[in-house]
C-alpha cells in the first residue's frame, strides 16, 4: 500500500482547471516584410468556457474550451511603386515663358500606407482536446533544452528545487480555424482604399494617376496578391502563413503538456517549516503516480528512506 | 467506492510512510527530543544515546540539543548544577487495526480511532566524582558557616540573597537509565490562528515496571506533561500539507489561499463519521476546496 494518497473530485478538479484557466492571458505580435508589403499581427486572448470531464480510461477531456481575443490586430502595410506626373515643360515661342508643368510624386514613403485593424470582437474560436495525466520528475541539477520551447508559456518560474510535477498530455486536438466574416473583407478593403486615396492629390494629377493605375482596390489587390475574396485570404493568413493556428495548438499542448503542470510535489517535502534558525524537515517522496477516472484523480507516492 | 464520496479532497498517510516521518523528524531536528545541559550540548559525544543527525544539520550549525539549566543541587550554599540530559528515542506509531505495538495491560487494548505510541526515553546524570568532593566540601562549609547567622531556613521565609554563579562540574561519563514508554493518542482538528491543523492529543501514557508505584507515576506525570505541553504542539501539521500543499499551485498563480480559496475539514457527522479517521492502519483526513465566487 502507497504511503500517501491524495485524491482530487472530479468537481474539485474542475474548480481547479478554472481558477488556472483564469489566469491564463497569452500575447504575441510579429511583422514580415513580403517587399511590396509588410504584414504583422498583435494578438492577446485568454480562455473562457470549456467543459472538464474526467473520464474511465484515464483521461481528461476538456470540451469547447473558447479563445477569446482581447487583440487581434492584423497590420497591413502597402509600399506602392512611387508614381510621378508632371514635371515637363513645352517650350513656347519667345517672349512667351514655357509652360511648366509641376512634378508631382505619389507612394513616395515606405510603407505608403499602414493599417492595423483590430477584430478581437469578430472572430471566435474553440479548443477541444483529450488528454491523459502524466507524472514526471523534474531535476533542478540538469540543464534545461536549448533553445526551451516554454520559456515564453511557463506562467510560473522554474522551481529552483526537484520537484514531481503532473501534466496533462493531450492526446487529441481539435481547435478550429481562423474563419474572418465578410464584414472583416469589407472593413480592410475599406481602410485600404480609404488610406491609399487620401495619398493622392487632387485636380488635374488625380485623374492622371488613376489612369495610371486602374484604379485603387485593383492596385491594392494587386500588390496584396489577392485572389478572390479578401477574407478568405486574411483567414489563410492567419491559419497558415503566420502559422499562429500551429502556434495556438502548440501553445495550448505545451501549456498543458510540457510547461505547466497543474499539480507539483517538492521533492523533498516540507514537513515542519523553518523555525527560529532551524532548518525546514523535510522527507523524500518517491513514487509517485496519478491515475484518473470517472470520479476522481488519485495521486499516490511512498515517503523516501 | 471513491476516496472523494464524502468530501472534495482525500489525503491518507499509512503508519510505515509516518514512521518513516518520524524518523526524518528526529534527524533533522533532533533538538525536539534531545535535552541536555549546556557543557554536554558541547560534548554530545557524553549523552546517554549517540544522536543521529542528518548532515544538513550539521551544516546548518543546528543544535543537536535543546540546552536546559543544570539540575541544581538543592540547599547548596555556593550553587552548585549537575550536567544532565533527557532523550527521547526509537519513537514509533501503530495506527488502529494493527498490532505492530503490544500495548502494557495498564492502557488496554488499542481503541478505534486511536494510535499507539511508544518511544524510549533515556536520562543521563553527571555524578560528581570523590575527587570534586574533596574539593567542593571545604568551600561549602565555610560558606555555610558565615551564612549561618543571616539565613533563616523556614517555611515562611525564603533567604535573600545574592545570586552566585554555579558551579557546573565537567563529568567524564553519564550514569543512563532508559524507559520505554507507551502512549494512546488521537489527531482532531483544530484552529492554530486562522488555519487549520491537524493536531496530536493524548489519551493515555505508561511507563512499563516501574517500582515502587508512586515513582512510575511521578515519571508518567511528567513525560505526559511534557509530551502534552512540549513535543505534541510542535508536531501540529497545517491542513495544506495534509493534502501534499495542493492548493500551491493555485497559490503560485496569485490565487490567494485563505481568500479566493480555502481548504476546510469535511463537517463530522454531516459529511463523514470521523475526520480525521485512523482505521486500516492509516491516517485519513477529508477536507473540502471552498472557492469564493
Amino acid at each position: 500500500m502507497a504511503h500517501l494518497t491524495v485524491a482530487v473530485s472530479e468537481a474539485t478538479f474542475i474548480r481547479s482547471f478554472d481558477l488556472l484557466k483564469r489566469n491564463f492571458v497569452f500575447q504575441d505580435s510579429d511583422l514580415q516584410d513580403h517587399g511590396a508589403f509588410t504584414l504583422g499581427y498583435d494578438v492577446k486572448m485568454h480562455l473562457e468556457g470549456g467543459q472538464v470531464d474526467l473520464r474511465a480510461d484515464n483521461t481528461v477531456q476538456i470540451k469547447e474550451l473558447d479563445i477569446r481575443w482581447d487583440r487581434l490586430k492584423v497590420i497591413i502595410g502597402l509600399d506602392i511603386p512611387e508614381i510621378c506626373v508632371g514635371g515637363g515643360c513645352i517650350n513656347m515661342p519667345w517672349p512667351i515663358p514655357d509652360i511648366c508643368l509641376p512634378k508631382v510624386c505619389v507612394f513616395s514613403g515606405d510603407p505608403d500606407v499602414s493599417i492595423s485593424p483590430d477584430f478581437a470582437s469578430l472572430v471566435a474560436q474553440e479548443i477541444s482536446f483529450t488528454g491523459s495525466l502524466d507524472a514526471r520528475y523534474f531535476d533542478a541539477s540538469l540543464p534545461l533544452p536549448s533553445p526551451d520551447p516554454c520559456s515564453l508559456l511557463r506562467i510560473d518560474p522554474l522551481p529552483t528545487n526537484n520537484q514531481w510535477q503532473i501534466f496533462l498530455d493531450p492526446q487529441t486536438l481539435d481547435i478550429d480555424l481562423f474563419d474572418f466574416p465578410d464584414i472583416v473583407g469589407n472593413l480592410i478593403e475599406n481602410a485600404l482604399t480609404n488610406a491609399v486615396t487620401a495619398l493622392i492629390p487632387g485636380g488635374w494629377v488625380r485623374d492622371l494617376i488613376l489612369a495610371i493605375i486602374g484604379g485603387v482596390a485593383d492596385l491594392i489587390r494587386a500588390i496584396l496578391d489577392i485572389p478572390d475574396d479578401i477574407q478568405e485570404w486574411l483567414s489563410d493568413l492567419f491559419n497558415v502563413s503566420f502559422g499562429l493556428l500551429d502556434f495556438i495548438a502548440t501553445l495550448v499542448l505545451d501549456f498543458f503538456a510540457s510547461c505547466n503542470p497543474f499539480y507539483r510535489v517538492d521533492d523533498p517535502f516540507e514537513i515542519l517549516p523553518a523555525s527560529g534558525g532551524l532548518i525546514p524537515v523535510r522527507a523524500p517522496i518517491r513514487n509517485l503516480s496519478v491515475r484518473v477516472d470517472d470520479l476522481e484523480m488519485v495521486v499516490q507516492a511512498d515517503v523516501g528512506a | 467506492m471513491a476516496f472523494t464520496d464524502r468530501s472534495d479532497i482525500y489525503g491518507a498517510v499509512h503508519e510505515e510512510g509516518l514512521n518513516r516521518v518520524v524518523r526524518h523528524i528526529m534527524r533533522q531536528r533532533p533538538s525536539l527530543f534531545n535535552y541536555a545541559t549546556p557543557f554536554l550540548a558541547q560534548h554530545p559525544d557524553l549523552l546517554c544515546v549517540p544522536i543521529e543527525a542528518a548532515p544538513e544539520v550539521f551544516a546548518a550549525g543546528n543544535p543537536l540539543v535543546t540546552v536546559q539549566q543544570p539540575l541544581p543541587v538543592l540547599a547548596a550554599p555556593q550553587p552548585v548544577g549537575l550536567n544532565y540530559c533527557v532523550q527521547f528515542t526509537d519513537m514509533e506509531i501503530d495506527f488502529h487495526d494493527s498490532d505492530t505495538i503490544k500495548l502494557p495491560p495498564e492502557l488496554g487494548e488499542l481503541a478505534p480511532q486511536r494510535f499507539a505510541l511508544r518511544l524510549k526515553g533515556c536520562f543521563g546524570l553527571g555524578c560528581l566524582p570523590d575527587g570534586y568532593y574533596s574539593d567542593l566540601i571545604p568551600l561549602e562549609e565555610v560558606l555555610a558557616v558565615t551564612q549561618a547567622g543571616r539565613d533563616s531556613f523556614s517555611l515562611s521565609h525564603v533567604p535573600e540573597r545574592q545570586p552566585r554563579d554555579p558551579i557546573i562540574l565537567p563529568v567524564r561519563k553519564l550514569t543512563c537509565f532508559c524507559l520505554e514508554l507507551f502512549a494512546v493518542l488521537h489527531f482532531e482538528w483544530g484552529k492554530i490562528g486562522k488555519d487549520d491543523y491537524l493536531k496530536v492529543r493524548l489519551d493515555g501514557l505508561e511507563v512499563v515496571d516501574l517500582r515502587p508505584v508512586e515513582m512510575e507515576n511521578i515519571i508518567e506525570c511528567y513525560a505526559e506533561a511534557v509530551l502534552r505541553l512540549g513535543i505534541l504542539p510542535r508536531l501540529s501539521v497545517k491542513i495544506e500539507k495534509m493534502v501534499l500543499d495542493i492548493t500551491s499551485v493555485l497559490r503560485q498563480q496569485g490565487i490567494a489561499v485563505g481568500q479566493q480559496i480555502s481548504l476546510q475539514p469535511a463537517p463530522v457527522p454531516a459529511a463523514v463519521p470521523n475526520n480525521p479517521a485512523i482505521e486500516d492502519d492509516q491516517l485519513k483526513v477529508f477536507v473540502n476546496l471552498v472557492v469564493t465566487p
